[in-house]
């Protein structure tokens, strides 16, 4: 009797905690997804779709229902994307045009760099802008592998270095882990960028989702620890804003890739307590923001995130820091990395390059 | 007694959600993991058909070889365990992956290659290390502990290429 009594409070306590924080397990079940909300996202661009049709065909499941292990198996936008590219006829091999090598900055097996050149970096020429990328996933799925696109494109079309860092991924590693290994990351190249070519007084942060997060928060912790600061921040849909009742986050509740369900497993995945949602690393609006470089955010109409750049461009506005914002119609997130195959990702492509290249060539003067 | 237990589980609020680990249940683990050896045996295949790179060669020979071992050890584990999972057939995402390699010329099927063997190592190694943590067939469980290296090594080759 006892050890069942025991054994029924056990449940209980196993399944109230499921409600917020998981146990460090990828087998950990998923928080309950509740009522969905009605809401239809407009109409993306027709591009767009045949992207985004492409993942029930390629076999996706709602991230939102799964434990992290069989999220992290799902097909992803990219995948999606490459789908599209060899049903036009296009190569979807890695453009040759870059060269890549993996090096360790840590210990864990996850601690590791893609470093991204250009393949026909002139020997003993000048040093190059070195550009440090963190990757999206909501720190819980995808890796350097997955967020292939956008380093590769800005180490061709800027003649850079780009350093893709891969980082823990919750819920083995919880906040703040990617924080720290993302900041580790930042030492390492700051300590080798000019063994690989690179100018490490032309360097700037760009990333995605989570790891657009990852560069303004980054950037924070050199401001904070008077390390090298970046010349200029390129956040593309960063998390931004731990508030779920923002507009982006109704109107595109049921918007695909991302939706409103998926934020909250995110959360549920790497957060330890209710309070890390607050913490200023993850709710960047409420950080100091005072003393950034320029920055560059990018934003999706039909994302949940698009609510995220937009309050984080107004809070950096009125810390002093110069900043511009734009959303692109008819996309949703993950689009930045589709640039081959949809007209608003590569309009975005280009405006994020042309202002990484003024950055870098303001230095020149 | 019994009737307490169950009091329990259906008082938890969300039942909907499994209260316990959502660990892949033995036959779906047999599935998955056979299902990805296949893909890495099929795409290596594919890509022995034109390599000239030696380094290339040499890997896409040796993923033939363990990942047809991993299949067969899998499969001895399966019948100890006695579990009957449907033989391994490959997803829709890997059909399209194996589309994709076919499609390049030799030498950026290579690079394909290297990359999606990138990719699909790190899915195998997040199946092999979540099934051998908390997996729930004793023979199974030890035979994705011994899985965990073999694919860690591979990385490490992986990150060299």
């Amino acid at each position: 009797m006892t050890s069942t009594r025991l054994l029924a409070l056990l449940l209980i306590g196993t399944s109230s905690a499921a409600l917020a924080q998981s146990r460090p397990s990828p087998n950990a079940p998923p928080p309950p997804v509740g009522a969905r909300l009605p809401a239809q996202p407009p109409v993306a661009a027709t591009d767009m779709q045949a992207v985004l049709d492409q993942m029930p065909r390629l076999g996706a499941k709602p991230i939102e229902m799964l434990p992290p292990v069989k999220a992290r198996l799902q097909p992803t936008a990219a995948d999606a994307t490459r789908a599209v590219m060899r049903m036009k006829g296009m190569s979807t091999a890695p453009d040759p045009a870059v060269v890549t090598q993996d090096l360790p900055y840590g210990s864990d097996p996850k601690q590791y760099a893609r470093v991204y050149r250009p393949a026909a970096m002139p020997a003993g020429g000048t040093p190059m802008p070195v550009i440090v990328y963190y990757h999206g996933g909501g720190w819980v799925i995808a890796d350097v592998n997955v967020y292939d696109a956008a380093p590769r494109l800005m180490a061709k079309q800027l003649n850079a270095i780009v350093v893709s860092v891969e980082y823990r991924s919750a819920p083995e590693a919880k906040f703040p882990a990617q924080h720290d290994d993302a900041a580790a990351a930042y030492r390492w190249v700051l300590a080798n960028a000019q063994s690989w070519g690179g100018d490490v007084n032309k360097i700037a942060f760009a990333g995605e989702s989570a790891g657009g997060n990852l560069a303004v928060a980054t950037a924070i912790h050199a401001r904070d620890n008077r390390l090298t600061m970046p010349l200029h921040i390129l956040a593309v849909y960063p998390i931004a804003n731990s508030s779920m009742t923002l507009p982006s986050k109704r109107d595109s509740a049921n918007a695909k890739p991302l939706n409103t369900p998926m934020l909250k497993w995110f959360g549920h995945y790497f957060s330890k307590t209710p309070a890390d949602m607050r913490d200023p690393r993850i709710n960047l609006v409420s950080a100091n923001l005072r003393g950034l470089p320029p920055v560059t955010i990018v934003n999706a109409q039909l994302d949940p995130l698009r609510s995220d750049g937009e309050t984080l461009a107004a809070a950096m506005r009125s810390a002093g820091v110069r900043v511009e914002q734009r959303t692109f119609e008819g996309v949703t997130h993950e689009f930045f990395g589709m640039g081959a195959v949809v007209r608003g990702a590569y309009d975005a492509n280009m405006y994020a390059i042309g202002r990484l290249q003024a950055a870098f060539a303001t230095r020149n003067r | 007694m019994k009737k307490l237990f169950f009091a329990a589980v259906l008082t938890a609020p969300f039942a909907s959600t499994s209260v316990l680990a959502q660990v892949m249940p033995p036959a779906e683990y047999v599935t998955v993991a056979g299902t990805s050896d296949l893909y890495e045996i099929t795409s290596s295949r594919v890509v022995l058909e034109t390599t000239k790179d030696p380094k290339v060669r040499g890997f896409a020979e040796m993923m033939v070889d363990h990942h047809t071992r991993s299949t067969a050890d899998l499969k001895a584990a399966a019948a100890r365990s006695r579990v009957r999972a449907a033989p391994p057939k490959l997803m829709p995402l890997q059909v399209e992956l194996i589309a994709q390699l076919k499609a390049e010329p030799a030498a950026t099927r290579d690079l394909a290659y290297i990359a999606q063997q990138k990719a699909s190592h790190g899915q195998a190694l997040n199946v092999q290390k979540a099934y051998a943590m908390e997996g729930t067939a004793p023979p199974l469980r030890a035979a994705a502990a011994q899985i965990v290296p073999v694919v860690e090594r591979h990385i490490a080759m992986l990150m060299t290429m």
